[in-house]
């Protein structure tokens, strides 16, 4: 555990020094300003980024373990998809209240995230996992079509909905809309951490799993529901982000091996680390042109998920 | 008379609208093997599964010492039975190390790993072992979980398949050394030499009972015939 628990404190400092770089780097050149006026306009910004990528590489980790398939990431199952369907019902049914209410707009995107995690579990139960992955392909593109539908229909969510779907959220975040869905990454955090024991079980499979003496169904639940918790906040503060939360937890076992005692922690510093690694170079390198984290994310992690890939034995 | 650890009476499984298993009864006491025979196809997994509380929607009586193994609470459970699947895998590339972390006592199963010698192979990932090794790891995850065998029920769904001779040994060894200790072990193989060894032996065919017994008595020559169709 000693070399496991050094790479851990590796990556805090490395984030630490990330976040302090975030902080400086923007539009109006590199610093923090005389009296500090640049760094409290970026805090949010990067705050927001830290917390949305903890609960992607924390979520994707989970739902990998939870599926035991290394491809399943709540991106590419519908998970993101149904959150961001949540809200995007929300803005067409009631926009006044959705700003007026601070909660209104998490709720939607947890509800809209857990209805289609359920509906993911019951349409590919009692299959195996290659059913499930193709089950949440299918509700994927389902919710972003439904999504695209809501933005054609209703003109004044269009722009928001749009951005949303292309993870360009970030740049609107404010401390006041902002706290209560990073205080939501940050809780389903810690307790999508408190898994992992039953996550290294699942691995052998769930009769396995249960023959150990794991809870099975229960297990599955706090895993499916604390996942749409991590995408639900996610979601709110910068929109659809595929890739974090499939590359977040390669990285991490191939950084500290697969038991999830290290694993998960590791693979929500990465995700932090990634997504605002990929939100600093997006807004500093074209300042005039920024470039959504998510596009900024896929164009950094992609070649680097090809290469672990690659490396894969089995 | 030993204390009867696993007892089944009418235990019928349905498995998609097939019947897998039918109306089958068994005692297995403690200190004994009963082995369970058949082709492909004939129950023998189901039968180990039902036992080990995995099909909840099996119907009959059962009792895994003295309780209901489809609505026990699992860690009860699992302090009172072991189970080893006939197919183990992993869905992660774990070390033989990592995997005992998983194991209830990790210390029981690096002691298996020892007698079953992969001792030396601590540091290897599942996909650097051989078919075979990867067999015996989990089994020691199996064995290891079992602990102190007294009272405790063994359920081993086809332990010495992809084998080598000299390892297939070991596993028998310690089954015996488990009945010995006083477990009881229901076991399922195709190994007909090793289930006439055993204390009793179930035939199971299309998910019924056709013989049970002493071996001598349950696997007759004319019983191998009509099942298997040789000599």
């Amino acid at each position: 555990m000693t070399r496991h628990a050094g790479v851990l404190a590796v990556a805090v400092l490395l984030l630490g020094a990330l976040a302090l770089l975030a902080l400086a780097c923007g539009s109006a050149g590199f610093g923090w300003g005389t009296n500090g006026e640049l760094l409290l306009l970026r805090l949010p910004r990067v705050l927001a980024a830290l917390a949305a990528g903890l609960a992607l590489g924390l979520g994707g980790a989970n739902q990998q373990g939870v599926f035991r398939n290394p491809l399943a990431d709540p991106g590419l199952t519908g998970v993101f998809g149904g959150a961001l369907l949540g809200i995007a019902f929300l803005l067409a049914g009631a926009t006044d209240f959705t700003w007026n209410h601070r909660w209104a707009l998490p709720a939607a995107a947890f509800g809209g995230a857990l209805a289609t995690s359920v509906l993911l579990v019951w349409l590919g139960r009692g299959g195996s996992s290659s059913k499930l992955l193709l089950t949440g392909l299918g509700l994927n593109a389902f919710t972003a079509a439904g999504t695209l539908l809501v933005a054609a229909r209703y003109p004044e969510a269009r722009d928001i909905l749009v951005n949303g779907a292309a993870g360009d959220w970030l740049g609107t975040a404010t401390l006041e809309l902002a706290w209560l869905p990073i205080l939501g990454c940050g809780l389903a955090a810690l307790l999508l951490l408190t898994q992992a024991a039953a996550l290294d079980r699942l691995a052998l499979g769930e009769d396995m799993a249960f023959c150990l003496g794991t809870d099975v169904p229960r297990a599955r639940r706090q895993g499916i529901l604390l996942t749409a918790l991590a995408a639900g906040a996610a979601i709110c503060l910068v929109g659809q982000v595929a890739f974090i939360g499939l590359l977040a937890p390669h990285l991490a076992r191939a950084l500290v091996g697969p038991r999830h005692r290290a694993m998960l922690p590791l693979a929500g510093l990465l995700g932090a680390g990634l997504l605002l690694l990929a939100d600093t170079l997006g807004r500093s390198l074209w300042p005039q042109t920024p470039l959504s984290a998510a596009a900024m994310t896929a164009l950094l992690g992609a070649p680097a998920f090809v290469w672990i890939a690659s490396r894969r034995h089995e | 008379m030993s204390e009867t650890l696993l007892h089944a009476v009418r235990l019928s499984v349905d498995l998609a609208g097939h019947t897998a298993l039918d109306g089958i009864a068994l005692t297995v006491a403690a200190g004994e093997v009963v082995a369970v025979v058949g082709t492909n196809g004939a129950g023998k997994s189901t039968l180990l599964r039902a036992c080990a509380g995995l099909l909840p929607t099996a119907t009959g009586e059962l009792a895994l010492a003295g309780n209901d193994p489809r609505q026990a609470d699992p860690a009860w459970l699992a302090s009172r039975r072991a189970y080893a699947p006939q197919h183990p895998a992993s869905a992660w590339d774990f070390t033989l190390a990592e995997l005992g972390a998983l194991a209830p006592s990790a210390a029981e199963y690096t002691r298996w790993l020892e007698r079953f010698g992969l001792g030396t192979l601590t540091t290897r990932r599942l996909s650097q072992l051989s078919g075979g090794e990867r067999k015996l790891a989990h089994l020691c995850l199996t064995f290891g979980a079992l602990g102190d065998a007294y009272g405790k029920v063994l359920l081993l769904d086809e332990p010495t398949t992809a084998l080598d001779l000299c390892r297939a040994e070991l596993v028998a060894r310690a089954v015996q050394a488990s009945a010995q200790a006083g477990a009881a072990v229901l076991v399922a193989t195709h190994d007909l030499a090793w289930a006439r060894s055993a204390d009793r032996v179930l035939v199971l065919d299309e998910g019924r009972l056709i013989a049970h017994g002493p071996p001598s008595a349950a696997l007759t020559a004319e019983l191998v015939r009509a099942t298997w169709g040789v000599a």
